[in-house]
């Protein structure tokens, strides 16, 4: 099961993504859409199918599901899932007072929760199972590192996070909560 | 009467919590942190921007220590020893409220020195001592990009300045710099402060 993380700034340029594969069973979460595909398409046709389906993994044609991996090939409909669920976040932005939005948008399998700071920068994840409780502890976690590092005089508002403090401890805790 | 380490550590404590006006740290950090940013991109030479820190530490050191003589009311060191242990333990705390390590090492020595009749200071001329930081208020929340890392950027080298600038009003002239420094991934941050002679008093011109 794995989760993606987006940070983008006050006016929408990402500053910062995160893919992290979680090794906690996530229950069954196979694909509608793939598991009706006979076995002998595995062109490239039936790999677009299954991207478009929301399924992040390569295509494996083992029976009983296999462990899905986050593939290369996805990325594009990550970003893109993530995109789009940004209209959604900014309704639900100016409904709500809070900080921590929960789902904000679902995608077949994939869930959208949002975060959004006071200083209106957004944290967007994706993933796959329902984790209300890890997933606020997760973000406030983020929150403290990205604070940190707006404190850093060496870093602009506009640019990518490129810091590996701020990498490794985003695993860490994603490792603690996700 | 000698004064004990102990004694000049308690005398910092007294004069940080005597002191009425303290700042904010972050603002200070801050602050410090944006006038780095600033330089570096006014002169985008790193070599300058140490320099120029230094400059900048320098003036203050030669108005501070007006302030910490009034205010500490110690006498005079009676040798670069006891130098070492006022600045760190009494200067700093009462300033920054931090107690960085100090380790003296002896003059090193020079066999064609030429012998002098001079009085017990001249036998310091090169003893130096280093002074440990393992905080520094000034690097709060910083973390160097490659660039400036590579550049070879002292950070906090307005400290240097102030010590020399310090210094130098009493009548030591001394060269302070950075050893290692833990934003540039070294183990500790160092300072060393060697003496490399003490300034007799000079009559101004005119006077008769």
């Amino acid at each position: 099961m794995s989760h993606h993380l987006f940070i983008l700034s006050p006016s929408d340029t990402p500053i910062y993504s995160l893919t992290y594969s979680s090794t906690k069973p996530a229950g069954n979460v196979s694909s509608p859409l793939s598991s009706n595909l006979p076995t002998w398409s595995t062109s490239a046709f039936a790999g677009t199918l299954t991207a478009l389906s929301g399924a992040s993994s390569t295509t494996q044609h083992t029976s009983g599901g296999g462990v899905r991996i986050g593939g290369g090939q996805d990325r594009h409909v990550i970003q893109m899932i993530a995109n789009a669920s940004l209209d959604a976040v900014e309704e639900v932005m100016r409904k709500e007072n809070t900080m921590y939005l929960k789902s904000v948008d679902k995608f077949n399998e994939w869930t959208v929760s949002a975060f959004i700071t006071p200083g209106n920068s957004k944290f967007i994840l994706l993933h796959e199972a329902k984790n209300d409780e890890g997933i606020r502890a997760f973000f406030t976690d983020v929150w403290e590192l990205y604070v940190k590092t707006v404190m850093n005089p060496f870093h602009s508002a506009q640019r990518v996070i490129k810091s590996n403090v701020f990498d490794a401890r985003c695993r860490a805790s994603a490792k603690k909560y996700l | 009467m000698a004064t004990t380490s102990k004694q000049y550590l308690t005398r910092g404590e007294d004069l940080w919590k005597g002191r009425a006006e303290k700042v904010n740290a972050e603002l200070f950090a801050l602050t410090y942190g944006a006038l780095v940013v600033q330089l570096i991109q006014d002169y985008e030479d790193f070599a300058e921007v140490n320099k120029q820190l230094e400059k900048m530490g320098y003036n203050i050191g030669t108005r501070l220590i007006e302030d910490f003589l009034a205010k500490s009311g110690l006498g005079r060191c009676t040798d670069f020893r006891e130098v070492g242990e006022v600045i760190a333990k009494v200067g700093f705390k009462s300033f920054l409220n931090i107690v960085p390590s100090v380790t003296h090492n002896a003059p090193v020595p020079n066999s064609s020195r030429p012998t002098s009749t001079g009085s017990a200071p001249q036998v310091d001329n090169g003893s130096s001592f280093v002074l440990t930081f393992d905080e520094n208020p000034l690097a709060e929340f910083v973390e160097l990009p490659e660039d400036v890392l590579e550049g070879g950027l002292w950070f906090s080298n307005v400290l240097c300045g102030v010590i020399r600038g310090a210094l130098e009003m009493v009548q030591m002239q001394v060269q302070a710099e950075f050893i290692s420094d833990v934003l540039r991934g070294d183990e500790a941050t160092e300072i060393r402060v060697r003496l490399v002679k003490y300034l007799e008093e000079e009559v101004p011109v005119g006077d008769d």
